[in-house]
């Protein structure tokens, strides 16, 4: 992924350097919000989040769900699954800001890309086994409340990549020395709350009932309004970057030509 | 590589005096900071991650595929809350991955060849994680969660998670192959070349576990000797090994584009240049 | 073998890379530590191992020696002829020395049939769990080995590359193949 402004140094004759490509990053950008729409519809949608299922519920009750609602549950689903990955290219934007930081190594842009490519592959697994559940509505309960479980957990659980993508964006905010930085400093304490947000869902496997639990203030309330939270700021403040680096471009281009420090 | 350089800092070299001084004078303001950084996390990544499977939630070493039902669900129902806890700090702690892949990508970035070695040992290690450790992890924690499960389907999450540890292999087999090939064509010498052979016995050791998919008793069974503890042998080498590696390397860096220069020749240029 | 009879020249040579001795002392660690898993094994269950044994065909394990052992001779001799700079001799032994791992590798292929018609699979008993292993992980090495070999014949053909060190590391590495084998075929088959 070379980038064409990727020169190391401004040497002589390279004060025009040559500009990255950024057409089409608006639109990508956008794609976020709607997205956001798509998600939060999809999550009002599926009976089992607008008041979280019970970790308690025995096999049978669990079935009875599956049955009673098998229009909800699967359109709620597939609306996931066909959305699930949107978050992607808005990680990548947030990657390509990540290299226009002032670093000596491409280590932060590198680590954030390894956390990108995995993370929806959790939120899919979860996806799976909510519709598998769904599919065979008549299965023995008992194998219905297993893929239940499975599903649960793993939707709970899947907060490491996001963990580590806020900790790796804020790392890289704060080695970020340079006089206008690509994201002020509160973004970077921001996403460490974010981080911290997210750790007790990782706990999701200690009770069935009480805060930890999957249907517990700390690991659904708590995780999911923090990733919504997440979303919305770092639309805005991702959005801001994108336009700035926009705005500059434009000028470098019309602009006199001058010795160019970002 | 970013589009705007750090101004070098005013003294790139170490203050003198006591040891966490220094280290945080590496950590926060040295010029390999961000290098210093990673490999910090990687090591206290393995400083957990080891101590969890093996002593907070115990599943290894591994139990036996050999065991009746009644057994694999009493192991459960040891392990009740054990494994959601251990686990949970894995799952906490499991972004530090990526740096570590990261800063192993680096590595080859810093090598004379192209970067599509770093790109696809990035991509390949990250995706690791989830059938390699993310979902058997899951499979656990579902094992553990009703004790009054039916025994046949603790018994398939049971088998579940043992075979994707030892069984997911192809991930880390090429992924070492390529860091080989890129170690043993290395013109910038960024690692010894018997660090390169290593990387293919790291490899092998994928191979050499396979059968864990065939037996369920014997040497090469998901716990045999071979399959499992010859095995964790050569990784552990392994793993002590690149550790000290990247550590050396990141000792040497000049972030140059050129051979990266050995340690005694960096002395002699400083104490020339003093 | 052929270069240490250099060693009297040149105090601290070593024929190809030191790296390459490291990685041959490692392998044999490890193979060590599975002839001693094996013979461990075979002293738990002696009659039932002598009984598999016995199925085994010791006029192929033979044959698979020679060929190797010739294969060794071949590559010693491209090592030699590389070294005088005759390449065009080192370059046919090399081919030689490919054609004799294929022939090895066929030879095993076709036993490894024979057994299994014979219905010893690879689970069928703890001796021919070994035997399919030792010999599988054995394959593997020769497998690489014919990498090994494309790149000592890379290396010749092309006058801007003939690294003598490269040459001299990749014939180790093929004499390692071959005393992995012996060290296999006298375990499996000769021990009785």
């Amino acid at each position: 992924m070379s980038d064409a402004g990727e020169s190391d140094v401004g040497g002589p004759g390279s004060a025009r350097r040559a500009l990255r490509r950024i057409d089409g990053e608006v639109i990508l950008l956008w794609t976020l919000p709607a997205a956001a729409i798509i998600w939060g519809s999809a999550f009002l949608l599926f009976p089992g989040f607008r008041s979280p299922m019970s970790p308690t519920m025995p096999a049978d009750q669990v079935a009875a769900f599956y049955r009673d609602n098998l229009a909800a549950i699967r359109s709620s689903m597939i609306l996931f699954n066909w959305f699930g990955v949107c978050l992607v290219p808005i990680l990548i934007l947030i990657v390509m800001q990540i290299r226009r930081m002032a670093h000596r190594t491409p280590i932060f842009s590198y680590a954030m890309l390894g956390c990108v490519a995995s993370g929806p592959a959790l939120f899919l697994i979860a996806n799976v086994c909510w519709l598998l559940a769904a599919f065979r509505p008549e299965r023995n309960p008992e194998l219905t409340q297993l893929l239940n479980d499975f599903a649960w957990i793993t939707f709970t659980i899947l907060v490491p990549y996001l963990i580590g993508q806020s900790v790796i964006l804020a790392l890289a905010i704060y080695f970020d020395d340079q006089p206008r930085p690509i994201f002020n400093r509160w973004v970077a304490h921001f996403n460490l709350l974010v981080a911290l947000a997210l750790v007790p869902a990782a706990f999701v496997g200690v009770a069935l009932t009480g805060p930890l639990a999957w249907d517990g203030v700390l690991s659904f309330w708590l995780k999911n309004i923090a990733i919504a939270v997440w979303i919305v700021v770092m639309g805005v403040v991702l959005g801001r970057a994108v336009y700035r680096e926009r705005a500059e471009q434009r000028q470098r281009l019309e602009g006199p030509e001058e010795l160019v420090d970002a | 590589m970013s589009a705007v350089i750090t101004p070098p800092a005013s003294s790139a070299t170490p203050p003198t005096g006591p040891p966490h001084h220094r280290i945080a004078w590496h950590l926060w303001r040295s010029p390999k900071r961000e290098l210093w950084l990673a490999w910090a996390i990687l090591v206290a990544f393995y400083n957990l991650f080891f101590p969890v499977f093996f002593i907070v939630a115990q599943v290894q070493p591994p139990p036996q595929p050999t065991w009746d039902l009644a057994t694999q669900v009493h192991w459960f129902h040891e392990r009740q809350l054990g494994i959601p806890i251990g686990f949970g700090i894995i799952f906490a702690i499991g972004g530090m991955n990526a740096i570590n892949n990261a800063l192993i990508a680096y590595s080859m970035r810093r090598m004379s060849v192209t970067r599509a070695f770093g790109y696809s040992y990035l991509i390949i290690y990250s995706l690791s994680a989830i059938p390699g450790l993310y979902l058997l992890c899951i499979a656990l924690i579902v094992g553990t969660l009703r004790p009054d499960r039916d025994p046949e389907a603790v018994g398939w999450l049971y088998d579940f998670a043992f075979l994707s540890f030892d069984g997911t292999m192809g991930v880390f087999l090429i992924g070492s192959l390529i860091w080989m090939v890129a170690i043993l064509i290395d013109k910038n010498r960024v690692f010894p070349k018997w660090f390169g052979y290593l990387n293919l016995c790291n490899a092998l050791t994928e191979v050499v576990v396979a059968p864990c998919w065939i037996f369920r008793r014997g040497v090469l069974a998901w716990n045999g000797q071979i399959a499992w503890w010859l095995d964790m042998v050569v990784f552990g080498v392994y793993q002590v090994t690149f550790i000290v590696m990247l550590f050396q390397m990141i000792r040497r860096e000049d972030f140059g584009t050129g051979p990266l220069p050995d340690l005694a020749r960096k002395k002699a240029q400083k104490n020339g240049e003093a | 073998m052929v270069d240490l009879a250099d060693k009297s020249g040149r105090a601290r040579f070593v024929p190809g890379q030191p790296d390459m001795w490291a990685f041959v002392l490692f392998e044999t660690l490890v193979f060590t530590a599975y002839f001693g898993f094996y013979l461990f094994c075979r002293t738990q269950t002696p009659e039932a191992f002598l009984h598999s044994q016995a199925q085994l065909d010791l006029r192929i394990g033979v044959f698979n020696t020679l060929v190797l052992l010739l294969s060794s001779w071949s590559v010693a001799r491209c090592v030699q002829s590389a070294r005088a700079g005759a390449y065009g001799p080192a370059l046919r032994d090399a081919y030689l020395t490919a054609f004799f791992g294929l022939v090895f590798g066929c030879s095993k292929v076709f036993e490894w049939a024979q057994q299994i018609q014979l219905g010893n699979g690879f689970d069928s008993s703890d001796f021919f769990t070994y035997y399919f292993f030792l010999t599988g992980i054995h394959f593997v090495h020769l497998l690489i080995g014919f990498v090994v070999l494309g790149i000592v014949i890379y290396q010749l053909r092309s006058p801007a590359r003939r690294s003598q060190q490269l040459v001299e590391t990749c014939a180790t590495y093929w004499h390692t193949v071959d005393f992995l084998w012996v060290l296999i075929f006298a375990l499996l088959y000769v021990v009785r």
